[in-house]
């Protein structure tokens, strides 16, 4: 009798054991962040890419998670903090984040937090004299021209423009080799837009042989665009390119009709390939020739748009960076032996940035990603127009 | 100077002078407000757009003609308007002004991003009528649409000063903001007034978001901030508490900025404007038409 009960007793303490062991496995967790704008002005970047994130992460979680050091599973929770595209904010954001058990954080969306944002972090790994921040961020929105060089602890898979751009007007070149002539419309005071102009747009444009004939320029919340619009239709312009966001793009496209301003092709700002424009100014907008790096061209794109409008947001090339993030440090975490504890947290966010920068490519929605040594990305991309108030695939460069 | 300068400059004055009817406008309301309670209410452009929001709402929902998005606009910022002054005016300290300014700098805040949670910051169409006519005086176009907004303003205007000196209302009104206490005694409610007023402001309010809206084709929640800064520059050149003074600095706010982006380009346009606004506030803090009439 003394001897069945021992063993019993033995039996519900190793069941007990194995099962607390199960319930600890199973409720193994690896937090992901993401932060942006998902408030104000331009918060439906954010809002989309939180959707996107969600989606992604959702859909590794019912895979079975993550695979830890120890060979158990982990599931991925995230949540999105809002830094409302204001720069203190965003680094007030990145500091509380990296308080807590958070690996890696993929933000911010503009590029104006993103600048100042990376400079709080450690710029070169292992230098002892810089008490930055050793966090590793990996950027989906903020898509101004080589930020990643600003700490060793960023990367970003957002597009190259200058690439885009390049092959845009190349491509344009190619099919209208009649046209001569391109005058620019920026948005002066929004950081992208600008940077896209007088950087990527304007010098792609005259390397492929066109001339500026001019430029005309507004600001993020302008209303009335018949002064610009005027310089526009006496220099008669062959192309017209608009790098500004949705709002002042569609006030722009309205005052080209009204003053009949009609060039042969009308190019826009990548951020302008998103619903916001159609939903804005569909007719005006009709034409208006797009480079980006997601469109649903095939079917994982077209399930990954899918998932993320059931959670809410739209897919476009930004929140597409967010999803495709997701993915990448899904396979970073499953081969860089992350131990998730809490003592091994500098360790693992360490492991996340050295995997991250070893990297030479990443899947993508649109196909491979090439991971660069500055921990830029160069990503497949193919030109859209808005037609019959969407978007429709004009042209892959890469067919 | 060549004939396109000429043109050009031209052009910008009729532009900004039909365009400054909607600060005016904007004003306006400022002043009506402040004319009657001694107080400024900053969540006045605030309250105009999400008025305009619910003129786009019936626009998506019903297909509502232009007109009718107009008048719902208008009527929608009016009552949000009667909301603003139950929230930060009507239980306020009145001995503290500037629980009232705060307040309403909360409540501008609030609208702003009620606004844009629920339109995600996305921009709307909104309806314009006469878009595509032009009056072609010479080398000088006059827009169709913006002589729509000016004529719209312009009636809104003649409404209000009917309203204002025709009616016992009006009357009341200007009992209130001459001498309130005289007026109470008299058997005036000044809560009443004060509860109209904000009423008939927010309307106005309404109408120049919808005129704004109307006149750029697209509504998106940028423009309150813009509508807020023109509208208490367009009051403080003309003078605080004046009605004409309101609409004459509307106008020349909207001709202002409209001639300084032709001469000194995008960037500096505003500088220049500020530049006007901090003149006024040194040489002449009672504006062009400023009262130095007290009350009790």
């Amino acid at each position: 009798m003394k001897l069945k009960s021992l063993l019993a007793a033995g039996l519900l303490g190793v069941s007990t054991l194995a099962l607390a062991t199960a319930a600890a496995a199973q409720d193994k967790t690896i937090r992901i962040v993401g932060f942006g704008a998902s408030s104000g002005v331009v918060g439906i970047f954010g809002q989309n890419s939180s959707a996107a994130m969600q989606a992604a992460f959702e859909k590794i979680n019912e895979a079975g998670g993550v695979t830890l050091a120890d060979g158990s599973q982990a599931k991925i929770v995230t949540e999105y903090y809002d830094d409302r595209c204001n720069a203190e904010e965003g680094i007030s954001v990145l500091r509380r984040i990296a308080s807590t058990d958070a690996l890696v954080a993929i933000g911010p969306t503009c590029s104006n937090v993103a600048e100042p944002l990376f400079g709080i972090l450690q710029a070169k790994v292992d230098d002892g004299g810089d008490t930055g921040l050793q966090f590793p961020v990996f950027t989906d929105v903020a898509i101004k021209g080589g930020l990643a060089g600003i700490s060793e602890w960023v990367f970003r898979n957002t597009p190259s423009e200058a690439t885009m751009y390049d092959s845009l007007f190349a491509w344009i070149r190619q099919t209208h080799p009649e046209l001569k002539t391109i005058y620019g419309g920026v948005e002066e005071d929004f950081a992208h837009s600008r940077f896209t102009w007088y950087e990527v747009m304007k010098k792609a444009a005259e390397a492929n042989g066109f001339e500026v004939v001019g430029e005309a320029q507004w600001l993020l919340s302008d209303t009335n665009f018949s002064n610009q619009a005027r310089g526009m239709r006496r220099a008669e312009p062959n192309v017209v390119a608009i790098s500004a966001h949705p709002f002042t793009t569609c006030g722009m496209l309205r005052e080209m009709a009204r003053q009949k301003i009609e060039p042969e092709v009308l190019v826009g700002l990548t951020s302008s390939s998103s619903l916001e424009t159609i939903s804005g100014c569909a007719a005006e907008a009709q034409g208006l020739t797009i480079p980006t790096s997601f469109a649903p061209v095939n079917q994982e794109a077209i399930e990954a748009a899918e998932a993320v409008v059931a959670k809410g947001g739209q897919m476009d090339l930004h929140s597409a960076s967010a999803w495709e993030n997701a993915f990448i440090l899904r396979d970073v975490i499953n081969a860089a032996g992350i131990e998730g504890t809490a003592e091994s947290l500098e360790e693992d966010r360490r492991k996340i940035r050295d995997a991250l920068a070893q990297l030479t490519e990443a899947p993508g929605l649109l196909g491979q990603n090439k991971r660069m040594p500055d921990g830029e990305a160069v990503k497949p991309y193919v030109f859209v127009h808005a037609k019959d108030k969407g978007w429709e695939v004009l042209h892959e460069p890469s067919s | 100077m060549d004939y396109f300068f000429i043109i050009d400059f031209l052009q910008s004055l009729v532009d900004g002078l039909l365009f400054g009817t909607t600060y005016a406008l904007i004003g306006i309301g400022f002043t009506l407000i402040f004319g009657v309670m001694r107080k400024l209410n900053l969540a006045y452009g605030a309250a105009a757009l999400a008025g305009t929001y619910i003129g786009v709402a019936a626009s998506l929902a019903f297909d509502a003609p232009p007109p009718l998005v107009f008048l719902l606009s208008a009527l929608g910022s009016g009552v949000i308007g009667i909301l603003v002054y139950y929230c930060c005016f009507r239980f306020t300290p009145t001995h503290y002004p500037m629980a009232s300014l705060l307040a309403s700098v909360g409540m501008l805040l609030f609208i702003d991003e009620v606004v844009i949670h629920a339109s995600h910051g996305m921009p709307f169409p909104y309806p314009s009528v006469f878009r595509d006519a032009t009056i072609e005086l010479g080398d000088v176009w006059i827009r169709g649409d913006l002589l729509f907004v000016f004529g719209i303003c312009v009636v809104a205007m003649a409404v209000l000063f009917w309203l204002l000196y025709r009616t016992p209302l009006g009357l009341a009104t200007r009992a209130v903001s001459q001498q309130p206490r005289a007026a109470a005694l008299c058997g005036i409610d000044p809560t009443r007034v004060n509860l109209l007023t904000f009423g008939i402001a927010g309307i106005l309010g309404g109408i120049a978001g919808a005129m704004t809206a109307a006149a750029v084709g697209v509504i998106s929640p940028i423009i309150a901030m813009g509508l807020t800064v023109k509208g208490l520059i367009a009051v403080v050149i003309g003078g605080l508490g004046s009605i004409p003074g309101a609409i004459i600095g509307g106008l020349l706010v909207g001709a202002a900025e409209n001639v300084f982006l032709l001469l000194r380009g995008v960037t500096e346009r505003d500088i220049y404007v500020m530049l006007l606004l901090f003149l006024f506030l040194t040489l002449r803090p009672g504006g062009l038409f400023g009262s130095s009439a007290g009350r009790d």
